[in-house]
């Protein structure tokens, strides 16, 4: 196999080379040679399986390798703490194509600015395009490789981000009592919040387990 | 030459056509779960894999399949034709097996005209794929029926041109003839030169011929839908499956007999150690050996090279493969005639 066009930096695109005129049976010669160049780039892949990328998916569960960039389900990072960066901005709501993210501010009485309260994202709508991670100037936002997120309820597949209502983890380090920072949040739960597939009841599914927030 | 033809009764017959008939199912299957293998590692997948060990069973499953689902035939389809369309190919294919001499003792019908036989039987099939593509009614499939046409009566004059090549030395049209004739070597080596480029033509030119990737004009995908089997479904598509394997087996089998000995083990004249040693290796052994690895050539043809367009097909074969047939065809005239090749004189 050609190795070095594959490691050689900056050199994917290599200009395209007019073919050169070497008679009837030059062109022949030249036209077999480079057949036979892609035949052995072919047997090369036929006789080391090591090279094969198939993935026995259900029974190799434990052991799946799956690209690093593989983008599966949006995820709103926290810290160990549990806290986030999140400052309910709206960049990434803003810029999803498919309106999949639905930010829910709410009023921070402290220092009179919004706290997040709600990161509705959801999966039915969502191209996962990453435009919403790279957006978000405090890269708050991330691709899980958790992908099994099949479910019977298309309802079930809007997901509320965030692990509580309140403010930033920047905001939260400041304070210093622990009592007082409890205060500052409240709990959210991954299927909180206000958005409802646009108030659809599918036919025969059960009622959406999710609270609504009145 | 002991051969089974001159032994026929009629139960022995029917015996004989519902043998040859298990024979091309169970070779078919085998084929296309071959395929399906080859590909997917050439390709970096692993194939089928689900139904049976290491997918083993898919075959079956799917002629399952191909059998119980409906047959549609469009409403203004020539009807007859239609139905007749795919039987047509898989009787032309079972014609030509019938004359390749398998082993030394199993040759069905020893034909004494064998390879002029093979190539007028096999072009019957061609009038299978236009009259599928004609009948159906359809202009996807007449335009990958008449594509099927002008490629198979093209490259059957290249086909013929390097099969003359091999009968001006073994000297016979008669296969089991021709597989005797190699006994001191195969003719790929034997013929110098010519024999290697009679073999690559008819290599590139019977690819062509069964509509085979990169050949696969007739039913491209990509701009005919499935070409002339576009309006086939269930037992008749599967009828036109089965012809296009056996076919691949054909040429596989052809290009054997003829160029690499048949059921012939390797011998190289004068070396009796080493003949006497191939000789232990039964003859059904070799022929199916030497059959496998040219249709492992051919599939592997099929998953690198890129497909041709169809102004390119027709130079290929009008500008390359013919002149050079001809050319090829004279020059082993001249060694034939004046026995300028290895161990002339040991038949
Ligand atoms: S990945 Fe794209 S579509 Fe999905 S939520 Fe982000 S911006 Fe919207
Ligand atoms: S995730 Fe980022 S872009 Fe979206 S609202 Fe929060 S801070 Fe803004």
């Amino acid at each position: 196999m050609d190795d070095d066009r594959l490691t050689a930096k900056n050199n994917y695109v290599k200009p395209v080379q007019a073919l050169p005129i070497r008679g009837f049976f030059g062109r022949i010669a030249y036209g077999l040679g480079s057949l036979l160049k892609g035949m052995r780039v072919t047997m090369h892949y036929f006789i080391h399986p090591s090279t094969v990328v198939t993935q026995q998916y259900p029974e190799n569960r434990e052991t799946l390798v799956l690209s690093p960039r593989i983008r599966s389900q949006l995820s709103l990072i926290h810290d160990e703490s549990g806290y986030h960066k999140c400052t309910a901005c709206h960049i990434c709501e803003q810029a999803c194509p498919n309106a999949s993210i639905h930010v829910v501010d709410r009023p921070e009485p402290a220092i009179s600015k919004k706290e997040l309260d709600f990161f509705i994202w959801r999966l039915d709508s969502c191209t996962f395009c990453n435009l919403c991670v790279m957006v978000c100037p405090f890269q708050c936002l991330e691709m899980k490789p958790t992908f099994e997120s099949s479910v019977y309820d298309q309802r079930l597949l809007a997901y509320n981000l965030t692990k509580y209502a309140g403010p930033t983890s920047t905001v939260l380090a400041k304070q210093t009592d622990d009592e007082a920072r409890k205060n500052m949040i409240e709990p959210r739960q991954v299927y909180d919040g206000p958005t409802e597939l646009g108030g659809f009841i599918l036919a025969g599914m059960p009622e959406s387990t999710r609270e609504k927030k009145s | 030459m002991p051969s089974v033809s001159s032994t026929l009764t009629m139960p022995l017959m029917v015996g004989t056509v519902l043998g040859v008939v298990g024979f091309i199912s169970v070779v078919a299957m085998i084929l296309v779960y071959a395929e399906r293998k080859v590909a997917a590692h050439f390709q970096c997948r692993l194939g089928p894999m689900r139904v049976g060990w290491h997918g083993t069973l898919q075959s079956i499953a799917d002629s399952l399949k191909l059998f119980l689902k409906e047959d549609i035939v469009p409403t203004k389809a020539d009807h007859l034709l239609h139905a007749f369309a795919p039987v047509i190919s898989v009787m032309a294919a079972i014609l030509t097996l019938i004359a390749i001499p398998f082993s030394s003792h199993l040759v069905l019908a020893d034909v004494s005209i064998g390879v002029l036989y093979v190539s007028a039987v096999s072009g019957i099939g061609v009038l299978g794929i236009l009259l599928g593509g004609w009948s159906s009614n359809n202009k996807w499939s007449l335009l990958g029926a008449m594509r099927a046409g002008a490629q198979i009566i093209s490259y059957e004059l290249s086909v013929t041109l390097s099969l003359l090549v091999i009968i001006l030395f073994a000297g016979s049209l008669r296969l089991t003839d021709i597989v005797h004739s190699q006994e001191a070597g195969w003719w790929i080596w034997r013929a110098p030169g010519v024999g290697l480029l009679a073999f690559v033509l008819f290599l590139i030119a019977s690819t062509a011929e069964i509509n085979r990737t990169p050949f696969d004009l007739a039913e491209g995908e990509s701009e005919l839908t499935a070409g002339f089997h576009t309006e086939y479904s269930g037992l008749r598509f599967a009828f036109f499956f089965l012809a296009e394997y056996m076919n691949l087996f054909i040429v596989a089998a052809m290009g054997a007999t003829l160029f690499w000995g048949g059921w012939m083990p390797l011998h190289i004249g004068g070396f009796t150690a080493f003949n006497q040693l191939m000789d232990f290796i039964p003859g059904t052994v070799w022929f199916f050996g030497k059959v496998i690895t040219l249709i492992f050539v051919i599939m592997w043809f099929r998953w690198t090279f890129p497909r041709l367009r169809v102004d390119q097909l027709m130079s290929l074969e009008w500008k390359v493969l013919m002149p050079l047939g001809f050319l090829n065809l004279l020059v082993a005239a001249f060694l034939s005639l004046f026995g300028w090749y290895f161990f002339p004189l040991v038949f």
